[in-house]
């Protein structure tokens, strides 16, 4: 390995290595130890569930579209109710809707620390790791006490919400929530003043407000660079124009202000969570009436994820199916900050800078055709098409 | 930095465990858990909502004599993804998913199916081997 140093080299990682859970293939051109170049290659998790959701009535299709993420799934059934109740025209109870926003807050609470020890593990500071993710169970606990599962609550279903706020789980959230809110300003704490940990995180995968912009990415990773975009206050759905969350604005750019702008986040999760439970709105948990058929029409529905803006776009053609339901999750719009931040960083940094979009593969890996810019020949892929297409790509591949 | 890593090593060392002894110790579940379908026939009136909701095809439903209330659930444990959306769309109560009935696993396939249903009716279906209603 005498290579000098002008000469180039490309390192490919992935589908598997060790850095990452989950498979996404990179090769990046190194010129010594600095990264020249970086490709990125998804899609080895691809489940076809847009495919699925047309195969099923309204109500399965809530439960497919639950099983998109292991961590926010909360949040893509919300999304997905919250588009068919608007094609259905139903009216969604506020308390209904304020549940749904405990849960969704409860969910980022648990994302936000399930990240924060995974980034700790990448930067090689595994007691950060043990200690949120210790910490990370009282937000789990919670969880299961109100919904009664830790990961898939099903909390929705279509016109409202399954189970009401009982006293005892308020009292659990409320005490689970002091504890979880004075570890958080102890890991703000660490990981803004250790020295190592620093050393990891300041000044790397720096990314200005107008790369942010022109990149357009989304969620805590565009908010660290300065760029005010959040559907809780752009767009509010559920019950966030009532009860409204306030943004955590950064403006440095780098990995360390991601964690800062993660962790303000939980804090902020922590009030919203207090004033949700003190003034959670009486009335009925479901619409009095939800149809199994939808009218014909088309929805957008947007959410905030805890990675970022989470899209829907749902179709109906008036029948007990979707006819087609498109998702667009958070990790997809910051993928392309990885490649551009990596350039001119070190190797060894290039998993913390990929790290610190928060990324989630499998629910990111989904058919997408890329048109260059002012390239506009639209092309419709009819069924047809897409399985002429899939025969000869496997014929390609194979020869 | 130092003191508060004192405080915390010595909190640590007279701590409970964070990890649970199971199975030793058996931590209740919540009431609000989902545990495995049960079904009772009192009540059922044949409509089919709680097969036609289930995301996971995990119902096998038979109408033997829909006017006599005749049916026979069946309940396969090894499809269920325990989403709850059955008991839900039941308006008549006859499907409650056990907070108790957590630990499914099994070394046989066979036992996770659950058929609910009068005996005798129980093995019409099976001795018939009856296609489920709607399948």
């Amino acid at each position: 390995m005498n290579a000098p140093a002008t000469e180039r080299f490309v390192v490919p990682i992935g589908p598997q290595h060790p850095a990452l859970k989950e498979p996404g293939h990179f090769e990046f051109t190194v010129e010594g130890e600095t990264v020249v170049d970086a490709t990125v290659r998804l899609g080895y998790a691809h489940r076809g569930i847009e495919k699925g959701a047309e195969g099923r009535n309204w109500t399965q299709t809530l439960y497919l579209i639950e099983r998109i993420c292991g961590i926010c799934s909360h949040i893509h059934s919300t999304a997905y109710a919250v588009g068919v109740e608007q094609l259905a025209e139903v009216e969604v109870p506020a308390r209904a809707q304020a549940i749904r926003e405990i849960i969704c807050e409860l969910e980022r609470v648990h994302s936000h620390l399930l990240w924060l020890g995974v980034a700790a593990h990448d930067a090689g500071f595994d007691t950060l790791f043990m200690y949120t993710w210790r910490d990370r169970e009282t937000v789990m606990d919670i969880l299961e006490t109100m919904s009664g599962n830790r990961v898939h609550y099903s909390a929705n279903v279509l016109g409202g919400v399954k189970f009401d706020l009982t006293d005892e789980s308020a009292v659990a959230i409320l005490k689970g929530v002091e504890f979880l809110e004075e570890r958080t300003h102890h890991y703000r704490k660490v990981v803004s003043e250790d020295a190592f940990f620093l050393q990891r995180t300041r000044g790397v995968g720096t990314m200005t407000h107008a790369e942010a912009l022109a990149l357009g990415v989304v969620g805590p990773t565009a908010r660290a660079s300065g760029v005010a975009r959040d559907v809780r206050l752009d767009a509010p759905y559920v019950a966030y124009a009532d009860f409204p969350a306030r943004i955590q604005l950064l403006t440095a750019g780098d990995l360390e202000a991601r964690f800062l702008a993660r962790l303000d986040e939980l804090l902020d999760s922590f009030r919203l969570i207090r004033v949700l439970v003190a003034g959670l709105p009486a009335g009925e948990l479901t619409a009095k009436r939800m149809p199994r058929k939808l009218k014909p029409g088309e929805v957008i529905s947007r959410v905030e994820a805890p990675r970022g803006e989470l899209f829907y776009y749902i179709r109906s053609t008036g029948g007990e199916q979707p006819d087609r339901v498109k998702v667009r999750t958070p990790t997809l719009c910051n993928m392309g900050s990885v490649i551009t931040q990596t350039i001119g960083h070190n190797l060894a940094d290039v998993p913390m800078i990929l790290v610190g979009i928060d990324p989630c593969f499998s629910c990111n890996d989904r058919a997408v055709t890329v048109r260059r810019a002012g390239d506009d020949n639209g092309r419709a892929w009819a069924w047809a098409d897409l399985r002429r297409y899939g025969i000869d790509y496997y014929r390609r591949i194979r020869n | 930095m130092k003191i508060a890593l004192f405080t915390d090593l010595a909190r640590s060392a007279f701590r409970r465990p964070v990890t649970e002894r199971y199975p030793f110790e058996k931590r209740p579940a919540p009431p609000l858990y989902r545990g495995q379908v049960s079904w009772t026939a009192e009540g059922c009136t044949g409509c089919m909502l709680c097969v036609k909701d289930c995301p996971a095809e995990a119902i096998d439903f038979f109408t033997l004599d829909k006017a006599n209330k005749r049916f026979v659930f069946r309940y396969h444990t090894d499809r269920c993804t325990f989403c709850g959306q059955c008991a839900y769309s039941c308006r008549f109560s006859c499907i409650t998913l056990d907070d108790e009935a957590w630990e499914l696993a099994g070394g046989d396939r066979a036992a996770f199916v659950v058929t609910y249903g009068r005996p005798e009716d129980i093995a019409r279906v099976e001795l018939e081997e009856l296609p489920a209603t709607g399948a």
